[in-house]
């Protein structure tokens, strides 16, 4: 399954709804973006997905690291 | 005591008229979060419990501190209080510490009703929902996460309970967002520096005064519970330890997720619609492992709606905001009279204070910018004379058209530390402050031109209170 914000092969259903399966929820392993099968095209279709807010997996390396990872003590 | 945990919270407000409760059927989006927005756009706006969410079989409840009366009820004041008497009220309570009582029988924590240790399903437990259209996922917006210091981990002092957005990254894992000057952060990097994981606790549904005290900014040793406490006017806040760690936990919260942080290990996180009205974007951020679910029964999700301000978050972090810094100040500066720090976590910080000589506005002003909450988030200091109410905007403003010119009584301070979430810095964390002295010169300082400032006419209060007296008849 295609991740709308991410474009990649890694999103899958996560969960249905505990309650009567009213909907399902989708989540992407690689940019974690998670959706609602309820969710208008504009959150749920990667064509569709606003293109302000698409994720360029080539640039996940490179996000802001929060906090710093501080080097490992010597024991 | 009026109430002990959110449930009796919610009779309070609902007694105070300030409850509605939604039965009819909604779904979890959009309706939740325009149900967020509608209550904090209503004057006093009321705390909401939605109790039929589509597809879920539990409630939710949001705005329960939003608003100065839902404000005032949590601290057992009239609905009526006005801004500045909350502040004095809060400051009366502010030395009050009282510690919590720590409960040993499960049966008499309602937080323990329930516990789940396997199959772990964030999603049976809450109805988690979307806030913001471009939200990286569902956020749980208004946890209280409470660790402890591994280099000192039977110190309570240095247990923290902070506030901290919480995306929901699969059924038991987590992304949690820990900024540096954050009192988790001190625990994280001690942590990762052995790459050992951070035991982890985060109540939902929680007393509102620890709502409150864990978005207050205090110092790392102090307690957040012996604060609620001290504004409960001493009576104890009841914890119980976590199942799997010595953590202490808000008794009568309605669900505690257990878990441990991953050491040295960052996801994707966000974005998410932030507190200043804007998205602040996709960051690397740290992981949570959730093993455990503790919950009442029926648990009520409580989260935030965070939009353009104000909303609930405002309140929240609002008159805590100001009282923490007025303490701070006023113990090497009594000439300090009151602190408003209400706008976006104090980023314009109104002080009014008595000069002692020329200049000493901006000396209130450093001090200011030292405070623990000041140091990041407070971007534009105001200082104005002790007879001003620095509640009272219109007075300010007065000061800033009258009493302030801007050739000599501006100054700007760059490079210092900043709030990383304003939109308007150029780099995130680093900011420019800006220092506004609208009192009145005292020597050696010179007035620019003589001036003769207007008295009220005499006998003005007692027509006051007449005429108050009249209108309610």
């Amino acid at each position: 399954m295609i991740c709308p914000r991410c474009d990649s092969d890694t999103a899958h259903k996560l969960v249905d709804a505990p309650v009567n399966k009213a909907w399902e929820v989708f989540l992407c392993d690689t940019c974690f973006y998670s959706w609602r099968s309820t969710d208008p095209k504009e959150l749920s279709d990667p064509k569709t997905y606003s293109k302000k807010f698409k994720i360029d997996v080539a640039n996940i390396p490179k996000l802001a690291v929060i906090p710093p990872i501080p080097p490992l003590e010597k024991k | 005591m009026a109430f002990k945990d959110l449930r009796e919270f919610l009779k309070y407000l609902d007694k105070n008229g300030q409850l509605v409760t939604v039965n009819d059927q909604i779904d979890p989006e959009p309706d939740i979060a325009a149900i967020g927005r509608a209550s904090v756009n209503l004057p006093e706006g009321p705390a909401v419990l939605m109790n039929k969410i589509k597809g879920y079989p539990y409630p939710v409840a949001i705005n329960i501190c939003g608003g100065w009366a839902n404000h005032a009820l949590m601290m057992e004041l009239p609905k009526e209080t006005t801004v500045r008497d909350q502040f004095f009220a809060m400051n009366e309570r502010w030395d009050k510490l009282t510690p919590p009582t720590v409960l040993t029988n499960k049966k008499d924590a309602p937080c323990k009703e329930n516990i789940i240790t396997k199959d772990i399903n964030l999603f049976d437990v809450m109805a988690l929902h979307r806030i913001n259209d471009q939200d990286g996922g569902y956020y749980i917006s208004k946890a209280a996460c409470i660790t402890r210091d591994l280099n000192d981990p039977e110190s309570t002092g240095k247990e923290n309970i902070g506030t901290y957005r919480i995306q929901v990254k699969g059924k038991d894992l987590l992304g949690i967002q820990a900024l540096g000057y954050h009192d988790i952060a001190i625990h994280l990097r001690e942590a990762e520096k052995q790459n050992k994981p951070v035991p982890i606790a985060i109540a939902l549904g929680n007393h509102p005064l620890v709502s409150y005290m864990a978005g207050t900014s205090i110092a790392y040793d102090e307690s957040e519970y012996d604060y609620v406490g001290a504004l409960q006017n001493g009576v104890p806040l009841e914890v119980i330890k976590a199942e799997e760690s010595n953590l202490r936990v808000p008794a009568g919260s309605e669900a505690i997720l257990e878990g441990y942080i991953l050491p040295r290990q960052r996801g994707v996180e966000g974005p998410f619609g932030e507190f200043p009205g804007t998205y602040s974007g996709a960051r690397l951020q740290v992981e949570i492992k959730v093993t455990t679910i503790t919950h009442r029964n029926n648990p009520i999700f409580e989260n935030l709606y965070v939009g353009i301000p104000w909303t609930e978050i405002d309140w929240l972090m609002g008159l805590n905001t100001c009282v923490a810094t007025y303490r701070e100040m006023k113990a090497q500066q009594p000439e300090v009279v009151a602190v408003n720090a209400l706008y976006t976590h104090g980023a314009v910080t109104i002080i009014s204070c008595k000069p002692r000589f020329g200049g000493y506005a901006k000396t209130v002003a450093f001090r200011a910018l030292c405070s623990v909450n000041g140091r990041t988030n407070t971007k534009i200091v105001i200082v104005v004379d002790e007879n001003i109410d620095p509640f009272n905007l219109e007075q300010v403003m007065w000061c800033l058209a009258n009493r302030m010119a801007p050739e000599n009584d501006v100054a700007i301070i760059k490079g210092a530390p900043g709030m990383p979430l304003d939109p308007s810095s150029e780099q995130a964390g680093i900011s420019a402050k800006m220092i506004i002295d609208a009192t009145t010169p005292v020597p050696p300082a010179k007035m620019p031109k003589e001036i003769n400032i207007l008295v009220p006419p005499v006998g003005y209060q007692q027509w006051e209170q007449t005429l108050a007296k009249m209108l309610k008849k």
